[in-house]
């Protein structure tokens, strides 16, 4: 089996620092890959690098057998590529269906069809009667949600999610744990960023460590909780591993 | 409840207030007295006042998909209003072409202009697209005041004022003013089909946030682009009915800061990225600009200014969604009592 997703040898500097310092590594289709690290370790530097939000200083990236580094951000969710923003970015003057119709139209070219595709993803994210509401009203939990129908509703071959979980109570965090979970067996490949370490641990198949831009592990997560440089890495940070 | 995108005839269903993408009561409400006001024989000094409120209705709509639908806010549309008023009435005074054809052309001269200006400002937002829609406008008047073996120069440009059908001058200004209107009518059509359209969604995305307009298959440069030529264009086609109107066109006036200030004043009062909005700035606007100036120009030079001034603050400080602001919320009480 190939890999959807092929990160190889890639880097970006900031000025003199390196973000992302020659990271590679495979995703299987049908995998929930993990991507967890400190704070500033570059996760989002290298979902911002795959997702063509910036372009990286040298490396490959190969999505579906396309060598996609240097595309542009609407070329790479053309193909196949959706993300959330860990900061939610909804278009503040549209209602909630609105919002989630113009990721709709990647797949479904007329109105009616996006609204009825938009409806169905509301409901999938527990969002049902929110679509008249506009975005501006809703609250951090709800936004996380809708960013998370947006992604989906783009009917991606791989989705990147940004720490979905912050800002949420634990019934929430239950709920979407679970429904991340199911996402694989429907056909979506999952890379997921995440500081909720319990929920991701429960629910990654396999995981990646990053600490100042560079990978330092890959493994289960049982493998992971044992992994001494992990530890390390999180000592006098986060302790709940596992 | 969830909003009906679909443009809906069906009286049964119809709204009294306008919403996005539908057609209203109020906006045929509107329309009638429109054309009631058309053919009734109203004295001639208002029916420059009535067309020039038609014009200038269409010209706020066109300023509209760029700036309140794309988030474009322009100070520049003037150029591409003398663009379209220069192509149409050069074509016809040097070149004997109808400006019925030559209203096109200039049109699609100005969507290049429009493409143009969107592609030199593609990195450009906030403030320092604002200053460059304005110098790209100024660069726009001195062409055509220095490449005066085209343009006439500063001397400017006549229209032979001989009614003629095929010159598109007319004795009567009922006919301007039927003209106008269907001028206005016809970029509303269009406005509120953007409204109902994917192409319309784009452009509301990328105005709210580009990022997540980029992250859902958005082109964000391509919508600009394609907003600023569509806006560009009707912009330019307005231009040219102008110059058939006042016969006379120059530089200084037909492209100047002014011009463009005011296109982008009539939807800011009336409201942004609505479509009944810029209509009812214009109809609020022009009438009292007009009337302002005939009946003050002469016994109080300046004094126009002042009261049209303090206008605006009242509207802009009771009213900061603009005239169709209020109107929703008239549109919100009337549905929960």
């Amino acid at each position: 089996m190939s890999a959807l997703l092929e990160v190889r040898h890639i880097s970006r500097a900031f000025r003199t620092t390196l973000a992302v310092d020659d990271v590679s590594f495979e995703v299987q289709p049908g995998e929930l890959l993990g991507l967890i690290g400190p704070n500033g370790a570059g996760k989002s530097t290298l979902f911002n690098l795959i997702a063509g939000v910036i372009a990286p200083s040298s490396g490959q990236i190969i999505f579906d057998g396309k060598p996609i580094q240097g595309w542009k951000s609407h070329d790479i969710a053309r193909v196949g590529v959706a993300r959330t923003f860990q900061i939610p970015k909804p278009y503040r003057q549209l209602s909630v269906i609105e919002n989630v119709m113009l990721s709709a139209f990647l797949r479904e070219k007329s109105v009616a069809g996006a609204r009825k595709l938009a409806e169905t993803t509301l409901a999938d994210v527990g969002l049902a009667g929110y679509g008249g509401s506009p975005a501006s009203s809703l609250t951090v939990g709800l936004l996380k949600r809708l960013e998370v129908a947006r992604a989906l509703a783009m009917r991606p071959k791989l989705v990147l999610f940004d720490e979905i979980m912050a800002g949420l109570t634990p019934t929430e965090v239950g709920a979407m744990t679970k429904f991340v979970a199911g996402l694989p067996a429907r056909g979506i490949t999952v890379i997921w960023v995440e500081h909720v370490l319990y929920a991701i641990m429960k629910t990654a198949t396999r995981m990646i460590v990053v600490n100042r831009g560079k990978k330092i592990a890959e493994g289960t997560p049982a493998e992971l909780a044992r992994h001494p440089e992990v530890v390390k890495a999180y000592l006098g940070e986060e302790m709940d591993l596992a | 409840m969830s909003t009906e995108t679909i443009p809906s005839l069906n009286p049964a269903r119809m709204a009294v207030f306008p919403t996005r993408g539908r057609i209203s009561w109020f906006e045929i409400g509107l329309l009638l007295i429109c054309l009631a006001l058309v053919m009734s024989g109203i004295a001639s000094n208002l029916q420059d006042v009535l067309l020039l409120s038609f014009l200038f209705g269409g010209l706020a709509l066109a300023w509209n998909i760029a700036g309140g639908y794309a988030g474009l806010i322009s100070f520049g549309h003037s150029a591409f209003f003398g663009v379209g008023a220069y192509t149409s009435t050069i074509l016809a005074v040097r070149y004997g072409v109808t400006p019925w054809i030559g209203i096109w052309i200039g049109a699609l001269i100005a969507a290049v202009f429009g493409a143009i200006l969107a592609l030199i400002c593609a990195r450009l937002r906030g403030p320092f697209f604002i200053l460059s829609t304005l110098a790209f406008a100024e660069v726009v008047r001195i062409g055509a005041l220095n490449w005066s073996s085209l343009t006439g120069g500063a001397e400017g440009l006549s229209i032979m004022p001989a009614p003629d059908l095929l010159g598109m001058v007319f004795a009567s200004k009922t006919t301007y003013a039927a003209l106008m209107l269907f001028y206005l009518v016809a970029v509303y059509a269009i406005t509120k089909g953007l409204e109902a359209s994917r192409f319309g969604y784009y452009l509301f995305a990328i105005r709210d946030n580009e990022d997540a307009a980029g992250a859902a298959g958005v082109d964000p440069l391509l919508g600009r682009t394609a907003a600023l030529a569509l806006s560009a264009a009707l912009t330019g086609i307005g231009g040219s009915l102008f110059a058939q109107y006042f016969l006379y066109l120059d530089p200084t006036y037909v492209i100047s800061p002014e011009l463009s200030f005011q296109f982008a004043l009539l939807p800011a009062v009336g409201g942004l990225g609505t479509a009944i909005g810029p209509v009812l700035g214009s109809f609020l606007i022009t009438p009292l600009s007009e009337l302002l100036r005939s009946y003050l120009g002469s016994s109080a030079a300046g004094l126009h200014l002042v009261i049209y001034s303090f206008g605006l603050i009242v509207v802009m400080l009771y009213f900061p969604a603009g005239l169709a602001g209020a109107l929703e919320k008239l549109t919100r009480r009337g549905r929960s009592p």
